[in-house]
């Protein structure tokens, strides 16, 4: 059973809700549609991460995933949104190949998965509490903690010079 | 079974769901989103196993901060590029960026 101090059910009716909001990603015909089902999905994958007792990647899976990626994505599909009949034909021509690929996929790991030994301790939870997590990151990762800032000037700066117009020239 | 084996079964799958959209949407925003979506499984694998088998105190979680992190850079570039794309060609689609074919 999905271990921790939750009724077990709540596991399953939380990965069926990520499951099928994933699914409708996949098969919604609008886009718009697609993206809403996307942000019900990251809902519950935050959910997920505090029934993992990692309250922190939650509320930041909440702020960045839902707040923010997902308002990015919809001004993207507000800005490209294409009217002349674009939407007859929402899957390409790999579909047939594609479907088999990824079942034959999700079979294969989940049979390696079920087999392996992966060594897992037990059924009690074991991750930091917001405390330690930033006893962690200010100590041992402030390194990469600072190359991820720069990582995020250097995207900032290219999607601005990316998406600029250019006809204002003197 | 472990609690693990619950938990790496639901990041698996949902791998799995989104490596599908990503082979077979045209739309170049809907393979956007359904990157973003084995990103968070990944994430998902991630958070469970620091969750059950705590090595190197926790450092799971962080790493899961660290990927949502650059998966926001990873979106914002990308979707620049793709609104980018769109203003010079009118397409989303993906089998219409063809420019380069040989």
């Amino acid at each position: 059973m999905p271990g921790g101090d939750f009724h077990p059910w709540l596991f399953f009716i939380l990965a069926a809700w990520i499951l099928i909001c994933a699914l409708g990603v996949v098969a919604f015909r609008k886009v718009m549609y697609s993206a809403v089902s996307m942000v019900a999905c990251f809902l519950g994958v935050a959910f997920a991460y505090a029934l993992l007792s990692a309250p922190l990647v939650a509320i930041v899976q909440i702020l960045v995933y839902v707040g923010a990626i997902s308002i990015v994505i919809m001004f993207a599909i507000m800005l490209t949104e294409v009217q002349d009949g674009a939407y007859e034909l929402f899957f390409n021509r790999q579909v047939a190949f594609a479907a088999p690929l990824a079942v034959a996929a999700a079979a294969v790991l989940t049979v390696v998965l079920v087999t392996s030994d992966i060594g897992a301790i037990g059924d009690r939870a074991l991750n930091p509490s917001v405390k330690g997590l930033s006893l962690l990151l200010f100590n041992g990762y402030v390194f990469p903690f600072e190359l991820v800032s720069l990582v995020l000037v250097a995207a900032m700066i290219g999607a601005i010079v990316l998406a600029r117009r250019e006809e204002e020239k003197p | 079974m472990n609690a693990l084996y619950w938990w790496l079964t639901l990041a698996l799958l949902l791998f799995c769901i989104g490596a599908f959209g990503v082979l077979v949407r045209r739309n170049v925003i809907v393979v956007v989103m359904c990157l973003e979506l084995m990103l968070n499984a990944v994430n998902i694998a991630l958070v469970a196993i620091a969750n059950f088998r705590g090595g190197s105190r926790g450092a799971g979680a962080l790493f899961a901060l660290f990927i949502i992190t650059l998966a926001a850079a990873e979106v914002t570039v990308g979707l620049a590029i793709v609104i980018e794309n769109y203003r010079n060609r009118r397409t989303v689609q993906t089998d219409q960026y063809d420019e380069l074919k040989g």
